[in-house]
């Protein structure tokens, strides 16, 4: 049991543990959030449930009881606007339906059960409404009937004027022209003037003048009872019609016979019947105006109606409201203690949230945090600290492994190091090695020049020893061959005294003689001309000149080339020039350097013509010397390369060696290109050679600009200078 | 989200329609149709002014079955429908709506009279429907915010300088009174009398009134005959005008009489009979009878053929003039015709010449401003006359 606890305590103090321990606290948090949300639109339903149910079939009810009885309030204004008959049948019609279905409402209303005081007078005033309406119906009616009549009057009265008008202008104007100027009808000639111009005819004038007066007043006051809109100021309209009647009689009296008046006669007694006779024009607008005044009551009566009832039905429409509003406030109450229910759980989840990512994810960053800043120290080398986490978690579980690792890497790091030290030593001991090597060599070398200085030297002094019993050799053979000559110029004139036996004898003798003398002179020569190069070697002549070289070598080269024509005939050389123009003047021996010149291309006509020769039809082969000169800043670079046979690898490295050779014995010393090689060096110069056997041979001169001058010429003199080159003051010794 | 989408098409559906209902509005005028075009005229075809109103009609339907004869304008024969107003304002507006409401007419054309215009011209205006030469010589008629009206004939304005000219000139009278009916034609041509003695210094001798639509002229007669005037220029229509003057030749009150072409020439002189001679009337349209412009000639043929009981006249020339003027703008208009561009056509700066008499819209809406002066003889006949001292005293 105390196991089981244990385990499960651990478990909490895991991250996966915390996880789902996370994971279900959101869980158990949206469920708490979906049983308050639930909760809240069950009782928003709930509510709403009340307001369709009961709430709104009331107000709808209400309303439409206030839209008919609106319809009723607006019925009468309605009707007594109507202009026409077929206008108020139309109205009467409508108001009849829209009281029908008023009524149909109503009792709709009171089967629902909530018969009140409120329903009650609604039903009585709604009932009042419409006996009143019926009443304004009727009284409607009456009017048009009036209307009708008074219409057609107005329309006889007003033709009646026009006429009355015309006839009265003209009787007047006819009058008046007769009273002047006696003249009744066109064509008939005047009257008298005592009958026309006469006192009679005048007032008959007056009448007819009086009479228009009377006819326009009377259609005024007509025109006037119906423009009127109060019934007692008609009295006093009458009374004066009256008058006006009453004028127009005794004017027509005073007309007497006129012929005028029967036609003027009958229109005054239209008129007055149209105001006061069986027409009763003045009656027909009393009773016009009485019935308007009575349906203006009944219009008030109306009005006051229709406010009680709309004020009833407002009411009623009010109390329906209120009771959606109740149901519609309750609705919100439920709406907001939702909200705020989910507003404190989103609060809470929101807060654990915060505690949790503080808590356990800050916890676990920290962890992670500074297991990956060892990982990286580790990483940039730092094994030696030692890797330590608390706690039981997986990040603490990483720790001991890396902790693990980090024994073993270090322990990797350090066999790996004593392994490189000794691949280092290994290096070290074959550079050692190959120096040693070098050394021994250079050992050598410096051993076989100072053996072949020692030998120069020896070599130098035997030749001049040797020198004044060749010059005797010489001298003497020369004089043993003039003696010679003597003697066999004497022999002729002996001759006679001498058999031919003898004489040819001793013409045999003295030949053969002559062919030993000869072949001592020659050998004696040889001699002389070794040791003439001996002794040149080993000394340096003439001084340094600003030389062309280009020129030099050009004239060198020309010397050799028609020396080897000399010899042989058939001797073929291309001789081929690229001189550097920029090469101008260098300062050179030009004795020395001319020799070197001199002898590379002596050479180079030796090689390429044993290998022309060596080709017996010499098909295809081209003797060719190519000379080149090359400048740069500080050297002068002179090529001389030939076609020829090229020179072997083994010979190579000899080639300089004094009395190397590998001409036959009476065409080469042996000291042609030693010599050169000291001229070079003396010139702080070096040669080089490129050769390819069978292919070609080339030998570069390079030689410095500013001459090393006086130390090198110094040094010919056998005396070292301290800043001279060693190995130059070895082989130039 | 989906009602705009589903609503927007339908809007564009209503809105074509519309477009396609205006398109085809405006495509037919009202009054034109595939094969004839509507024309309504209100005039007085009873009462004292009747022979004013028939006459013009007359020579309308001449000119207009002249035109259909030879197959219409642009293939659409020309109507006319004419109603009464016995030259009462009241009935001219009845009518006028009428016309426009319910006959559906393209134009209105050939009113006679100046109050009866000037009832009717507001209405026609507010339609926007095209009023042409009206038989009156009215200043307001030729007011230029009028964009639908178009006169044919000269201004009362223009013939009452006429008449005062000739007086002056020819006779050499000083003495002028007038002689008016007491309503708005008789002010208008009283007002241009006025003017024109305005501008000569002069003062009318004497002034006299009667009643319109009556012949209680005898009042004004003597009015006029106190003063002793040498000559008496009569605004009025011919039932009382012919008794007034009757009525002076009968009490020995002579002066020249000269009177307004609005006053119906030939019914004034078949009233007088014999009594007219010496009358002078001014004209607005060439002498009926006579031979020049080839206009004459066109309409005494026109009428032969159209309304051969018929006696040429005054008014039925400037009925037919009415008539071609209408048929002349339809065919400048072209075959789409509608109002504006029917009174655009006319407007343009050619004038159009109606075979030799030539009208010109370009800088008013009065297209002749010609006045003919003319004299009844004693055999009861109108002939034309250059010179006032032509026709003496009989």
């Amino acid at each position: 049991m105390n196991e089981r606890l244990q385990r499960i305590l651990r478990a909490g103090s895991r991250i996966s543990g915390r996880l789902y321990l996370g994971i279900g606290g959101a869980v158990a948090l949206t469920m708490a959030a979906s049983l308050v949300a639930w909760y809240s639109f069950d009782r928003v339903g709930d509510a709403q449930s009340v307001v369709n149910e009961r709430s709104v079939p009331e107000m709808a009810a209400a309303f439409r009881v206030a839209r008919q009885s609106s319809a009723l309030v607006a019925a009468a204004p309605r009707l007594t606007a109507s202009a026409t008959q077929e206008d108020f049948v139309r109205v009467r019609d409508e108001i009849a339906e829209d009281r029908a279905a008023f009524q149909e409402r109503l009792e709709t209303f009171t089967r629902r059960g909530e018969s009140d005081g409120r329903l009650r007078r609604i039903r009585s005033r709604g009932g009042t409404l419409i006996a009143n309406i019926k009443a304004i119906e009727a009284s409607v009616a009456e009017r048009f009937a009036l209307t009708e009549q008074s219409d057609a009057l107005r329309a006889e009265l007003e033709e009646l004027q026009s006429r009355l008008e015309r006839t009265l202008m003209r009787a007047i104007d006819d009058q008046f022209f007769y009273a002047i100027t006696g003249y009744r009808t066109l064509g008939e000639p005047a009257v008298p003037r005592a009958t026309h111009f006469s006192e009679e005819e005048f007032h008959h004038y007056r009448h007819l003048v009086e009479l228009q007066a009377t006819a326009t007043l009377g259609m005024r006051l007509m025109a006037s009872a119906f423009a009127l809109s109060d019934a007692r100021l008609l009295e006093p309209l009458r009374e004066r019609f009256e008058a006006s009647a009453a004028g127009a009689e005794r004017n027509l009296a005073g007309l007497g016979g006129a012929a005028v008046v029967p036609e003027l006669e009958s229109g005054l007694a239209q008129l007055f019947d149209l105001g006061i006779g069986t027409k009763a024009g003045f009656d027909l607008r009393a009773r016009e105006l009485s019935l308007a005044e009575r349906q203006q009551k009944l219009l008030d009566r109306n009005r006051d109606l229709a406010a009680g009832l709309v004020s009833e039905v407002e009411g009623m429409v009010r109390t329906a409201r209120a009771s959606a509003l109740d149901a519609t406030q309750t609705a919100d109450g439920a709406i907001a203690t939702g909200q705020n229910l989910l507003l404190g759980l989103n609060v809470v989840s929101i807060g654990g949230a915060i505690v949790i990512a503080w808590v356990f994810v800050g916890a676990l960053l920290r962890r992670l945090g500074q297991l990956s800043e060892r990982m990286r120290g580790m990483a940039a080398g730092d094994l030696e600290a030692e890797v330590e986490m608390d706690g039981h978690d997986e990040v603490a579980e990483m720790a001991a492994a890396l902790e693990v690792f980090r024994r073993r890497s270090l322990e990797a790091q350090r066999l790996n190091l004593v392994e490189k030290l000794a691949e280092e030593l290994r290096g070290k001991n074959d550079e050692l090695e190959k120096v040693l090597g070098d050394l021994r060599k250079a050992q050598d070398q410096i051993v076989m020049r100072e053996k072949l200085a020692a030998l120069g030297q020896l070599t130098a002094g035997v030749a001049h020893e040797i020198k004044n019993p060749l010059n005797f050799v010489k001298n003497f053979s020369e004089g043993c061959k003039e003696i010679l000559e003597e003697l066999q110029e004497e022999i002729p004139p002996a001759g006679e005294e001498l058999q031919e036996e003898q004489r040819q004898l001793i013409v045999d003798i003295g030949k053969e003689l002559d062919e030993n003398l000869t072949s001592i002179h020659q050998h004696g020569e040889r001699a002389n001309r070794i040791v003439h190069d001996m002794l040149s070697m080993g000394r340096g002549s003439g001084e340094r000149q600003a030389t062309d070289v280009n020129a030099l070598l050009d004239e060198h080269a020309r010397l050799a080339y028609h020396s080897a024509r000399a010899t042989d005939s058939n001797f073929q050389l291309n001789i081929k020039e690229d001189f550097d123009d920029r090469m101008g003047e260098l300062s050179v021996v030009p004795q020395d350097m001319g020799r070197v010149f001199l002898n590379m291309v002596s050479n180079a006509c030796y090689a390429t013509d044993q290998k022309r020769t060596a080709q017996d039809d010499g098909a295809g082969y081209e003797p060719t010397l190519s000379l080149a000169t090359r400048r740069t800043p500080d050297t002068v670079e002179i090529r001389i390369r030939d076609n020829g046979g090229g020179i072997p690898p083994d010979v190579v490295d000899k080639i300089f060696n004094p009395f190397f050779t590998t001409k036959p014995t009476d065409q080469g010393t042996g000291l042609g290109l030693a010599l050169s090689n000291d001229i070079v060096r003396e010139h702080g110069g070096a040669i080089r050679v490129e050769t390819e056997p069978g292919q070609f041979t080339e030998m570069i001169i390079e030689l410095p600009v500013r001459p090393a001058a006086t130390p090198a010429q110094e040094n010919l003199d056998g005396s070292a200078p301290d800043d001279a080159p060693a190995d130059e003051a070895a082989e130039g010794a | 989200m989906n009602r705009p989408q589903g609503r927007f098409p339908a809007g564009l559906l209503a809105a074509g329609l519309l477009l396609g209902a205006w398109a085809s509005a405006s495509a037919a005028e009202v009054g034109v149709f595939e094969d004839r075009v509507v024309f309504g005229q209100s005039a007085a075809f009873s009462g004292p002014a009747q022979e004013l109103g028939k006459n013009m009609r007359r020579g309308i339907r001449a000119a207009f079955r002249e035109a259909n004869d030879r197959g219409g304008v642009h293939g659409r024969r020309l109507e006319l429908v004419s109603l009464d107003d016995a030259y009462e304002p009241e009935a001219a507006i009845a009518n006028t709506r009428r016309l426009i409401e319910e006959e559906q007419v393209f134009a209105l054309i050939g009113a006679v009279g100046t109050p009866t215009s000037r009832s009717a011209t507001p209405i026609a205006a507010d339609a926007d429907v095209p009023y042409i030469a009206p038989f009156t010589g009215a200043a307001f008629l030729r007011d230029p915010q009028w964009t639908n009206i178009i006169n044919l004939r000269a201004s009362y304005y223009q013939e009452t300088e006429e008449m005062v000219a000739r007086l002056t000139g020819d006779l050499d009278i000083r003495r002028i009174a007038v002689l008016y009916q007491d309503d708005s034609f008789g002010r208008a041509g009283y007002r241009g009398v006025r003017r024109a003695l305005d501008r000569r210094n002069m003062d009318a001798a004497a002034l006299a009134v009667y009643p319109r639509n009556t012949t209680a002229v005898k009042t004004a007669l003597l009015e006029l005959r106190r003063r002793t005037p040498e000559a008496v220029i009569v605004v009025g229509s011919y039932q009382p005008v012919a008794a007034m003057i009757a009525w002076s030749r009968h009490i020995g009150f002579d002066p020249v009489f000269i009177t307004i072409s609005f006053v119906g020439s030939n019914a004034l002189a078949q009233k007088l009979g014999s009594e007219g001679a010496g009358v002078f009337v001014t004209q607005v349209v060439p002498f009926p009878l006579g031979t020049e412009p080839r206009i004459v000639d066109r309409y005494r043929n026109a009428l032969a053929v159209h309304a051969p009981d018929a006696e040429p006249g005054f008014v039925s020339l400037e009925g037919y003039l009415a008539g071609r003027l209408a048929v002349a703008a339809l065919e400048r208009a072209g075959t789409d015709v509608d109002r504006t561009g029917f009174l655009d056509s006319l407007r343009r700066t050619e004038p159009i010449d109606i075979d030799g008499f030539e009208l010109r819209y370009d800088d008013d809406n009065q297209g002749s401003d010609l006045v003919f002066v003319t004299a009844i003889g004693r055999d009861g006949r109108y002939r034309p006359i250059s010179h006032l001292g032509e026709a003496a005293h009989p």
